[in-house]
């Protein structure tokens, strides 16, 4: 396996910094693309070699890509407005992409999102063929400009004959992100859990950058679109019951069948449109297709990426568990060393 | 039908999209933005005939009646004037220009063509405002004797669009953060007060490490009909704007971000059971302000616009009718010269 110099964006973000960890420890050289004003470690055990700090809306980042192999691409906002969350993540990409054209970088991997597809027309089991989702402007913030970023990068990538690999992550979690829209709504010492039998899709943090480390290396991965998914058997009530154990919460879990608390969710939205004619701003929890998209018991297939690369995750639920509560130290040290930082 | 395009599909352009789109006699031809995957998801979320990245073959192709602009303040002179040059009549976001000479320009670009021209004032289209308005006009309010408008805002770097903020930042506009935002006290003061004979202002930067050029902005107006005091502050919180009409017969404040409105007037009777009386009836008013506020913000997406989107079914509603806009190019030249005196002080700091 040859070493690469690889780009990561959101490299001091919560998965990229750990995407950044894993291409280190596999002998790749780092160099980080982070926002504009981010501090991060400069000296020690830095998982990165270089850091260009730019604004992706704005900022010229073609020398960025100077000696590189490889893009990952994981920067993304996932809170904000419409309009912020469009800026950055799709503005951003678009941005980022057209900069990687004029250099000779070629290959590509995408952090995208679980939140594309549509859940309404899944029973069962959702794969990478399953449809995308179709009524778009119904569904979150997040969820349209995931598909829009997604969007603009296959066409980028076309027109550009980039080697695009797309990562579709289900719920990322690790340290420092331990709570998950996905396990319902607290309400004061009570936690409300919609479908308590669900089996959440859920991926540790260093099992999905691992996966991003692997698509790196592995050429089949390239062209082709991937769901991440660990595969463990964590139900959202069981889960939260370790949550809660974990942080010493006194907060008492509530089981609410999926199927009545979308039927709530239809009601709301049905008295919107007959009393508002749909103009009422309701949360998101009350709005049927955001609430399918958040809840719905689908399993989700990792199976793709077995079968073509052969990858699963380093850590079974227990070892994720016990690696998120108990901070415990990455399983590889990484090499002393001084980053070179370039403020574009 | 009014075919209408706009021009910058950034964080205000979706008001004004979702205002076209429920006009029933306007339609969306198209839009254009710099990035084309803003430009397409806006024109795909919007129900828009076309998106583009150059607006020239924009006005070229699809020849529109009015052109939206809501791009970053420095390019608006421009895009208006390429607007007008194709014949269309133009809304655009406030600072229409960035200097008052541009703006004359394109005044008189507008009128020569005789296309209508507006700058968005949309506060003055708020409900409370054009309640005070009417008091005013009807004689309720007596002369008008004293403005107070006062903005609180927290504005931090992530805020702005991107290229907006930039602009904001690097005093490519007068006043910058503070700048963008005097179009609406100025407007506001003016609607009252009248064109203004005297400036004078105070900006002052409080916080050292703020990326903005000024953080805090006062400003004293001697106009035609009474005098007036304008205040900005990116750090008082939490978040307001306060309008307060100091009449002769009466004096109402106005929160504009919540759209209450509480009237203070002179009671018939003894002076001390009129004051209670008063105090009785703001209490209701507020009371109700609230519940009507909660109201409307779980009933209605317009939220703080709604003085937006009343601007522009006004101003598609003159154009069809072929009567007098909301906003005249009178109105906008005496607007944009309280707002130059205002940043010319700036210039002494």
């Amino acid at each position: 396996m040859s070493i690469l110099n690889v780009l990561v964006t959101g490299a001091a973000g919560f998965l990229g910094q750990h995407v950044a960890r894993a291409l280190t420890r596999r002998g790749h050289q780092v160099r980080a693309l982070i926002r504009s004003g981010t501090e991060v470690q400069v000296v020690g055990q830095a998982p990165w070699t270089e850091i260009y700090r730019a604004d992706l809306r704005t900022d010229s980042v073609g020398p960025a890509f100077d000696g590189v192999d490889g893009l990952v691409h994981v920067a993304a906002r996932v809170t904000g407005s419409y309009s912020a969350q469009m800026a950055d993540t799709v503005l951003g990409s678009e941005r980022l992409l057209e900069a990687m054209a004029g250099s000779a970088t070629r290959t590509l991997v995408l952090a995208s999102s679980l939140s594309v597809y549509d859940w309404t027309a899944v029973d069962g089991t959702l794969t990478e063929e399953s449809p995308l989702e179709r009524d778009l402007y119904r569904r979150d913030v997040y969820a349209i400009a995931k598909t829009w970023q997604e969007r603009v990068v296959r066409r980028l990538s076309r027109e550009h004959s980039f080697d695009l690999t797309v990562l579709r992550c289900g719920f990322v979690w690790g340290p420092g992100r331990e709570y998950l829209a996905a396990l319902g709504q607290r309400l004061g010492r009570w936690h409300l859990v919609f479908g308590p039998a669900t089996r959440l899709p859920l991926t540790y943090v260093e099992n999905c950058a691992d996966c991003f480390a692997e698509v790196v290396d592995n050429r089949r991965a390239a062209g082709e679109t991937f769901n991440v998914v660990d595969g463990h058997d964590a139900t959202a009530w069981r889960y939260l019951g370790e949550y809660l154990r974990r942080t010493g919460s006194s907060v008492r879990r509530v089981p609410v069948p999926y199927g009545v608390a979308l039927a709530g969710a239809r009601l709301a939205d049905w008295i919107n449109e007959r009393c508002w004619r749909g103009r009422a701003r309701l949360p998101g929890l009350l709005i049927p297709r955001r609430f399918q998209s958040r809840f719905k018991p689908v399993r989700v297939s990792a199976h793709k990426l077995r079968d073509v690369l052969e990858w699963r995750p380093p850590f079974d639920l227990a070892q994720s568990l016990q690696r998120t509560y108990e901070a415990l130290e990455p399983h590889t040290a990484l090499p002393n060393r001084r980053v070179e930082v370039h403020n574009v | 039908m009014l075919r209408a395009a706009l021009i910058g599909a950034g964080e205000i352009a979706l008001q004004h999209l979702a205002c076209l789109q429920a006009l029933p006699t306007v339609t969306l031809a198209g839009v254009c933005d710099r990035s084309r995957g803003l430009a397409e998801s806006a024109a795909e979320r919007f129900g828009a005939s076309a998106w583009f990245t150059d607006h020239r073959a924009m006005l070229d192709e699809i020849r529109p009646d009015v052109v939206h602009i809501t791009t970053p303040p420095p390019s608006h002179f421009q895009l208006a004037m390429d607007a007008l040059e194709a014949g269309a009549h133009v809304i655009v976001e406030k600072p229409a220009t960035t200097a008052r000479e541009s703006l004359s320009v394109l005044l008189r670009s507008a009128a020569d063509k005789q296309r209508v021209l507006i700058e968005d004032y949309n506060y003055l289209f708020n409900a409370p405002v054009q309640r005070i308005v009417s008091l005013a006009q009807s004689g309720d309010l007596g002369d008008i004797v004293h403005v107070e408008v006062f903005l609180c805002l927290e504005l931090d770097e992530s805020r702005p669009p991107a290229g907006h903020a930039r602009v904001l930042r690097d005093r490519s506009m007068p006043g910058g953060a503070i700048g963008d935002f005097l179009p609406h006290l100025a407007s506001l003061a003016h609607c009252f007060a009248g064109p203004h004979r005297a400036v004078r202002s105070h900006w002052s930067k409080r916080s050292v490490s703020s990326s903005w050029p000024w953080d805090e902005f006062r400003a004293a107006v001697a106009a035609e009909r009474g005098t007036a005091m304008l205040a900005l502050s990116l750090h008082a919180q939490p978040d307001a704007f306060w309008l307060r009409v100091h009449g002769t017969r009466m004096r109402v404040s106005a929160e504009l971000y919540d759209r209450s409105l509480v009237v203070d007037r002179l009671g018939d009777g003894p002076r001390p059971i009129a004051t209670v009386c008063n105090r009785l009836r703001q209490a209701r008013d507020l009371r109700r302000t609230a519940l009507r506020g909660f109201y409307t913000k779980l009933t209605d997406g317009r939220g703080i616009y709604d003085g937006l989107w009343s601007l522009l079914t006004r101003t598609y509603a003159a154009l069809q009718s072929g009567t007098a806009p909301p906003i005249s190019l009178r109105q906008i030249a005496e607007v944009n010269d309280l707002v130059a005196a205002l940043t010319a002080e700036e210039c002494r700091f």
